[in-house]
């Protein structure tokens, strides 16, 4: 169990980044993280099924994904719609998107089909059990995605991501348009995310349609959990502690899944639970802040 | 270098609350220019500011900028050419990143590629140019700029500002906001760094002796024109009463209880 919990949080850590970029670095709150997930779902299904290579279908899936923020940034951009409405279009229309991408099913199952996952997993065969095979290839995804970013946020575009979300002003004033970066940032988001949904489904063996309902809020609840582990400002230390938040949250979920008959709770109430979870975080942080400004 | 030729702007035209607040405005700034802008709240100063820098386009009227036309082109595009500081020392820096790391974005104008130019050779350029601040912010490259006092983060903005190499500097009231010592010290580099880039600089001001003192050349505004403007010798032998004198005799009312004397 507790390398389910490693897994699962590493997987949705994926996720958990896409939403930090856009959450916290590009202050854009986007809500396509709701569509972009089973976007990526599917997409990674359907490719499998098509006999198409895992990897490719990793490629394939981020590529969906990036598609999906662009339509989010152009409609934000372009039609002048505030950020929260137009991820919320771009999330309702992906609904009907995915089930085509699926020819008009709500669900895929991939038993059958060889995944990146098994492939990894029989490679390992007779040196490692399965859990403790994908616990390492999770490990080492998530490392290399998490060295990516880090370098991505020291070139001169990533350093310019950083300044968007703390004063649009001065990017205007050097000569870069604010609307090219949310294009970007939005896309590479949603590309995360999507690579986290194509996870995610080879991991559970189907993907669904409604694999992202209110992921955005669960990614938004590890992003919030991280920032009480860690107190920094360094770019490797922020990614570090998405991705401690996103496998706490999990831990948390699997308490409340396993544990939670203890006190009368069905899995049913697991959003609530995130939900309040959210709500405390907020509270938390807002509870040290009036404090620290009494300090000062 | 700039000319605005007959430029109107109206807020909300068409509408009850239409609100004219530059008017028929026509003002040539040739290169090297340092022009000081004065003039009571609601005179237009910020608007014209504004208009040159793109953030809002005018009703009526044409603008160019060395020589092009940019009445409609947007505000990231013709920043290329412009430097502008705002009053806000906030307004110029990136509060949650590094001082190295404000200074790699304004190192250059425009669209960037994902490429590290953040280097050894670079932090040391950096440090050097910080250096001649003389505030001791060379030992501190990567604390935030959040903790840096409004004085500093305004003489920080204003090294970022020419480190991108602009050919116009727009000033708006940029030392307004800090205490006397730190305002003397910032239009102390702000006098140093034009006169070594020559650039072409307007600047806004509430302080009527800095208005005086810099530049060679003053505009007055007052409801959305220029109503006194002068140059060369005559603005050199200028004096606080002539100026109020001028002011007075175009419009007649007391200057007195204007605002721009209590200001300063």
């Amino acid at each position: 169990m507790i390398e389910g919990i490693f897994v699962e949080g590493l997987i949705y850590a994926i996720m958990a980044l896409g939403v930090f970029f856009t959450f916290r670095i590009l202050d854009f709150p986007d809500l396509t993280v709701d569509g972009s997930f089973p976007m990526g779902a599917v997409i990674m299904a359907t490719s499998l099924h098509a006999g198409i290579h895992p990897l490719n279908g990793l490629m394939l899936a981020f590529g969906g994904g990036v598609g999906a923020g662009f339509v989010t940034a152009a409609i934000h951009n372009k039609l002048k719609v505030p950020h929260l409405l137009a991820g919320i279009l771009t999330m309702t229309m992906l609904y009907s998107v995915n089930i085509r991408i699926l020819s008009n099913r709500a669900n895929l199952p991939l038993l059958r089909v060889e995944t990146l996952l098994s492939r990894v997993q029989r490679a390992c065969e007779g040196i490692l059990s399965p859990e403790v095979a994908s616990l390492i290839f999770f490990i080492l995804v998530l490392l290399g995605l998490k060295l990516a970013l880090d370098l991505f946020f020291h070139t001169d575009l990533g350093l310019v991501f950083g300044a968007l979300g703390n004063n649009e002003q001065m990017v205007r004033v050097q000569g870069v348009n604010p609307a090219t970066l949310k294009l970007i940032g939005v896309g590479l988001s949603n590309g995360l995310v999507a690579l986290s949904g194509a996870f995610a489904a080879q991991y559970q063996g189907f993907a669904d349609v409604n694999l992202g309902q209110g992921i955005v809020v669960s990614g938004l609840a590890s992003v919030m959990l991280g920032e009480f582990l860690l107190r920094s400002n360094r770019i490797w230390a922020l990614t570090l502690r998405v991705i401690l938040g996103a496998i706490l949250f999990k831990a948390i979920m699997y308490l409340g899944r396993y544990y939670g008959y203890y006190i009368n709770m069905t899995p049913n109430d697991l959003k609530l639970i995130t939900g309040l979870l959210i709500i405390i975080s907020l509270a938390v942080s807002n509870y040290k802040r009036l404090r620290a400004k009494g300090d000062a | 270098m700039i000319e605005l030729d007959a430029v109107t702007k109206t807020f909300n035209p068409g509408t009850p609350g239409a609100k004219t607040v530059i008017r028929n405005l026509s003002l040539t700034v040739d290169a090297g220019d340092f022009i000081t802008i004065i003039g009571s709240n609601g005179a237009g100063k910020t608007t014209l500011f504004n208009l040159i820098s793109g953030a809002v386009f005018p009703s009526a009227g044409e603008i160019r900028i060395m020589g092009r036309q940019v009445t409609f082109e947007p505000e990231y595009r013709r920043a290329m050419h412009i430097g502008r500081i705002f009053q806000d020392p906030l307004a110029g820096t990136a509060s949650n990143m590094t001082i190295e790391d404000n200074m790699m974005i304004t190192a250059k104008k425009g669209f960037r590629w994902p490429k590290i130019s953040l280097n050894r050779t670079m932090r040391r350029k950096f440090a050097e140019r910080v250096k001649t601040l003389d505030m001791g912010l060379e030992t501190r490259m990567k604390v935030n700029v959040s903790s840096l006092s409004g004085g500093q983060r305004q003489a920080l903005t204003l090294l970022m500002t020419v480190l991108s190499g602009p050919d116009i500097l727009l000033l708006d009231e940029h030392t307004a906001a800090l205490d006397p010592s730190n305002a003397a010290m910032v239009m102390e580099q702000t006098q140093r760094v034009i006169q070594e880039r020559s650039l072409t600089t307007l600047m806004v001001t509430h302080n009527m002796n800095h208005a005086i003192e810099f530049g060679n050349r003053l505009i007055m505004m007052d409801a959305g024109e220029i109503i006194v403007d002068v140059k060369g010798e005559e603005k050199q032998s200028l004096t606080r009463e002539a100026l109020i004198q001028k002011f007075a005799d175009i419009r007649k009312k007391a200057f007195e209880n204007d605002e721009v004397l209590l200001a300063t």
